[in-house]
């Protein structure tokens, strides 16, 4: 095992050329430049492709022609640049072509601040196709090592449910540097759980079937398969068509493809909850201040518990079942992720604790913590939350 | 049905849908003629396509490999897919006036400037017509259309004044032509042509929409009127610019530039 100290940028990169990436197109960005400094330094080493794109919309379109010629692709970006990938995202979606994209998150909205961490874009990877009529697989890193070891995954998703996955970093995730344990032989891959899938190719000429089964391989052209592929709603040999039974089908397949094999996505780390009568939800860099807080707080007798989501997307309802008070922290003064526990938690009352551009403190989860378990209304200086319903 | 259509094209989409008297099927099929002409076959062409008239005309007709892109992005995915295509492999691009010349202009542009091995085939039908006949920037000047009730008064750049190819070839494109469809073989043979450079081609072939077209700007549904107009419509066509093989192609350079810098790894 190689150790080394890096920032969540590099690990990103390494974990990408680990996973066969041999394609990466980008646009600078703070926080995200790194990413694509890094692979124009690694990918001709690994006789791969780094592409300066003239805009965003540009980059993901070209890692998605890449991956419909057989290679694997990844795109990285903050905010400003991931809007734009919209167009591009929803193009592999619904011709289900794999492509790994990074989103580093920082302060927005729209440029807002750059070298700050934020979470602003919770719902935004879940829905950042227009049209609906489907699922998303999006993963969040809270470290540099996690972030080397979810890139992997991504690529391992991707090829294995044909489809777009996306990796929900935060500035202090990418920008942040720590150690990082990289395999070197057979072994060290084994030890750390990494596993691969090649990219096959589909046998054409029919398109895919109207099941949801994965592991059908992505159309791949160039291998004279007579593959048609295209975003048009289509016909069982990829042909545009305006019938909507096949609609039904299509969108069916989009959906039924990842909630039906969920078990391979679905992630999350669990601290203390099972006597917990509050329990702290977060993701990416803030869920490492909950999990002091958590540990702090058992100190003094608190009966507090932590959930960390690794998959944000599909939503894991079932973590949300306890019969507890929820306290959900973010980086955004708005609250996305409440809003969403708040629907799976259902009769359990939930709260917010949110902020944009720097980490709570413990001292201040803990307050919260206190104050939610004592019936009180949570304050802290001069912003005010009360419970997250509206009632 | 043609013996082009039963070679190349697949049986239930080579019907095609364009509407009575459109010079899109015409124009479609000069390309494959080209392609024909060339010697190539099915398995040496990877066939993408845009939205519109011509996205929705040309889409998974070749019987061949075949996508669709998203509406003026089908350059920046030609770029990707180039380089994960062997050299061999040819792309065509068939794609309309609004998406190479207005929504795709950025990304042609780029494509143009790398040099990237595709030969784009831009079929103009003067307007945005699958949306209904609306005004796009290669109708005539003054037409009165859907979306310009008292006639266009901007600019455009349809070559009469200026003109987008100029903008095509200053970014780079190594082989640029323009025909109308009623020219018979010159069309053929400039995409033929094209097809033989290992870069960046642009064929535009222009010709009238008669249902939109015809009817909002000049008066008529008449097929023979409006071609009768389209005649005498003032274009400069043929082959405008030939520089093939002055630059390298994109891919090409980019596998020699990726062996230089392995090299020189290892003398380090």
């Amino acid at each position: 095992m190689k150790r080394i100290f890096e920032t969540g940028n590099a690990a990103i990169c390494e974990g990408a050329i680990l996973a066969g990436c041999r394609l990466f197109a980008g646009y600078p960005i703070t926080p995200a430049t790194e990413i694509a400094e890094n692979m124009s330094r690694r990918l001709p080493e690994e006789d791969g492709f780094y592409l300066q794109a003239e805009d965003e919309i540009a980059a993901l379109h070209i890692c998605n022609g890449a991956s419909l010629g057989g290679l694997k692709a990844m795109t990285a970006t903050s905010g400003p640049g991931y809007i734009l990938f919209a167009d591009a995202f929803g193009w592999a979606l619904s011709s289900e072509i794999p492509v790994v994209i990074v989103n580093s998150q920082r302060v927005g909205p729209v440029s807002g601040i750059t070298g700050a961490p934020g979470q602003g874009e919770f719902y935004l990877s879940r829905y950042l196709a227009h049209g609906g009529n489907y699922e998303t697989i999006v993963l969040a890193p809270a470290s540099v090592q996690e972030a080397f070891l979810l890139t992997v995954r991504a690529f391992y998703l991707a090829e294995r449910f044909r489809t777009p996955v996306t990796i929900l970093a935060d500035q202090m995730v990418t920008d942040g540097w720590e150690t990082l344990l990289l395999p070197e032989t057979a072994e060290d891959i084994e030890e750390m759980d990494l596993i691969f899938y090649d990219r096959q190719v589909h046998p054409g000429p029919d398109f895919y079937p109207p099941t949801d089964d994965i592991d059908i391989p992505p159309v791949v052209l160039g291998h004279n398969t007579g593959g048609a592929c295209s975003d048009w709603t289509p016909t069982l040999k990829g042909h545009d068509t305006e019938d909507i039974e096949l609609h039904h089908q299509h969108a069916w397949r989009l959906i039924h493809k990842i909630l039906n094999h969920r078990e391979l996505i679905d992630d999350a780390e669990e601290w203390e909850v099972d006597d917990a009568e509050i329990i702290l939800v977060a993701y990416g860099t803030p869920s490492r201040v909950v999990k002091s807080a958590v540990s702090e707080g058992r100190l003094q007798g608190l009966r507090i518990g932590g959930i960390r989501l690794i998959s944000l997307w599909p939503f894991q309802d079932k973590l949300f079942q306890r019969k507890a008070s929820y306290l959900v922290v973010e980086l955004n003064w708005d609250g996305q992720l409440v809003r969403e526990v708040e629907r799976a938690a259902r009769a359990n009352s939930v709260h917010f604790w949110g902020r944009c551009g720097e980490l709570p403190t413990v001292k201040e989860l803990l307050l919260t913590t206190q104050q939610i378990l004592e019936g009180k209304t949570i304050s802290r200086e001069a912003w005010k939350t009360v419970r997250w319903s509206h009632v | 049905m043609s013996e082009l259509t039963t070679k190349y094209l697949r049986a239930e989409k080579a019907r095609g849908t364009s509407c009575r008297g459109c010079g899109l099927r015409p124009a479609h099929h000069k390309v494959l003629e080209a392609i024909d002409r060339s010697g190539l076959t099915l398995a040496d062409i990877v066939w993408g396509t845009g939205i519109g008239c011509s996205g929705r005309q040309t889409y998974a007709t070749w019987k061949g490999d075949t996508f669709a892109g998203t509406h003026g992005r089908v350059y920046a995915m030609a770029t990707g897919l180039r380089l994960a295509l062997p050299p061999e492999k040819k792309i065509i691009l068939t794609v309309g006036d609004g998406d190479a010349y207005t929504i795709g202009l950025q990304h042609l542009l780029n494509c143009a400037r790398r040099n990237v091995g595709v030969t784009v085939v831009v079929l103009d039908n003067l307007g945005y017509q699958s949306t209904g006949g609306q005004y796009s920037i290669t109708t005539p000047e003054g037409s009165v259309t859907d979306s310009s009730p008292r006639g266009t008064w901007e600019q455009n750049w349809a070559g009469q004044g200026l003109d987008v190819l100029n903008i095509v070839k200053e970014a780079g494109a190594t082989f640029i032509a323009r025909h109308t469809v009623l020219e018979g073989d010159a069309p053929v043979s400039s995409i033929a042509q094209a097809l033989q450079n290992p870069g960046f081609s642009l064929v535009q072939i222009v010709y009238p929409c008669v249902s939109h077209f015809g009817v909002q700007t000049l008066g008529t549904r008449s097929v023979p009127e409006v071609y009768k107009w389209f005649e005498s419509y003032p274009l400069s066509t043929g082959i405008l610019w030939n520089s093939i093989g002055s630059r390298p192609e994109f891919s090409e350079a980019f596998r020699q530039q990726n062996n230089n810098i392995k090299n020189r790894k290892q003398d380090v």
